[in-house]
């Protein structure tokens, strides 16, 4: 019964950190599109939600990486898993405070990976997974997507250089609804998929699956519905510094971004990395900045995202680790997961209520 | 267990393959549709027939080229 309640904490916490990882993430996938004023905010948003849900249910390669080949599934228990979703909540609502687009992906992997260790130690690690399907990958995607943005941008320009601004521009503003829509359909797809490894996972060690067993179809809908709605939610403050502040875009650029941005995505959920869409989409719009000119990219901005991605993976493997720590100074029943997750929402909202006094991060619109 | 041999190289390196070939792909087709659109109202506006019917038949092409690419891209993750 104990261990039921646990699990049930641990679905509710998964589904949390899935909402967190969609309205974290809104920024990422609308950004370009508004403010290239292709679409308006809470247009560019409920067309990301819907998106996002139907992505979720095209495939299922990362979902399956994350819940076998990140930790030994035979060596955790629902509580390692909630310890370490608590880490990623934690750092997803850092970084969403101080307006830094980083790794929900990250997040979730370091987080998983900080209470394993603090619970069973660094064997039940699955390090050939870590580093061949996350770290690796996680190095060569944004770059790819800076090099795709970049060469991208440099051959519009070249095609449609000597062409009427107006039409141009107005060509380039209903291809982004399109690229958009790709954009926020590999998102979907890869994010919305760790999640549902997530979930799995802790099926798993509750031993209400068996090892090895494929993603439940409930928990495929409840990850949809849960990532849909959070990016419909949106955070208004990433948007700006995704939109606005790394470089002005214009819509060509946009365009190039999100093309960019969805190739990367959708061939690595193929394959079954468990990317961090932030970090792509991040490249792809630092590229088409730099193609156009370098100067036009606040590298100050870059550079702070550079730092955010870094300490993702440890800063959650921390929280995580110490989240693990807290829970088990409760025993192994339902107290201690219980007792987290009342000061996980207690300091939500403190959060929450404080940012919205100094500065709005309100849903788009 | 070397650096080499824990990742899976095959897999990464056709994910950046197709990565550009559907990322730069995509982009400069969708490009050249709107270069045959501009051409298209700019042969209008002067009165160039033959112009602005290639103009039209190019974007189209590559309109539906650009649609079919991704259709098809989708189309086989789907179906892995």
């Amino acid at each position: 019964m104990g261990d039921d309640i646990v699990l049930v904490i641990v679905v509710a916490t998964a589904l949390a950190f899935d909402f967190t990882n969609g309205f974290h993430d809104t920024a990422n996938v609308v950004a370009t599109s508004i403010s290239t004023r292709a679409m308006s905010p809470r247009l560019a948003v409920a067309y990301a939600a819907i998106l996002n849900f139907v992505g979720a249910f095209i495939s299922l390669e990362v979902a399956a990486t994350v819940a076998e080949d990140v930790v030994e599934q035979g060596a955790i228990t629902p509580t390692v898993v909630f310890a370490g979703l608590i880490g990623a909540v934690s750092w997803n609502l850092i970084t969403w405070y101080y307006g830094l687009p980083s790794s929900s992906s990250h997040a979730l992997i370091g987080g998983v990976i900080g209470s394993t260790i603090a619970a069973v130690g660094t064997g039940a690690v699955l390090a050939e997974g870590v580093v061949g399907e996350v770290l690796v990958p996680a190095v060569v995607a944004p770059i790819v997507a800076f090099f795709i943005g970049a060469a991208a941008i440099l051959a519009c320009y070249r095609i449609v250089g000597r062409q009427r601004p107006g039409a141009v521009v107005r060509g380039f503003r209903l291809g982004q609804i399109a690229s958009g829509g790709l954009l926020a359909l590999a998102h979907g797809t890869n994010d919305a998929q760790k999640t549902m490894g997530v979930i799995t996972l802790a099926l798993i060690a509750n031993g209400t699956l068996a090892e090895g067993a494929g993603v439940p179809f409930w928990v495929v809908v409840s990850a949809a519905t849960a990532i849909a709605f959070g990016t419909y939610t949106g955070g208004w403050r990433i948007i700006r510094t995704m939109g606005m502040r790394i470089h002005k875009m214009d819509a060509a650029q946009g365009f190039s971004a999100q093309g960019a941005g969805a190739a990367v995505i959708l061939s690595s959920s193929y394959f079954g990395f468990p990317l961090s869409t932030t970090q792509v989409i991040s490249g792809g719009v630092i590229g088409a900045g730099a193609g156009k000119r370098l100067s036009a990219v606040r590298w100050g901005i870059a550079g702070n995202i550079v730092v955010a991605w870094l300490l993702t993976l440890p800063a959650a493997a921390a929280i995580g680790a110490l989240a693990y720590g807290v829970t088990r100074a409760f025993g192994t029943g339902a107290v201690g997961p219980v007792v987290v997750t009342v000061a996980a929402v207690a300091l939500v909202a403190v959060a929450f209520a404080r940012r919205v006094r100094q500065g709005a991060p309100v849903p788009a619109g | 267990m070397t650096f080499a041999s824990i990742v899976d190289w095959d897999a990464l390196l056709e994910t950046v393959a197709v990565s550009v070939a559907a990322g730069l792909g995509i982009v400069v087709v969708f490009s050249i549709a709107i270069y045959g659109a501009a051409r298209f109202a700019e042969g209008r506006r002067v009165g160039a027939p033959m112009e602005t019917a290639l103009a039209a038949v190019l974007t189209v092409v590559a309109l539906i080229a650009c649609v079919g690419a991704v259709a098809a891209g989708i189309v086989v993750m789907v179906t892995r």
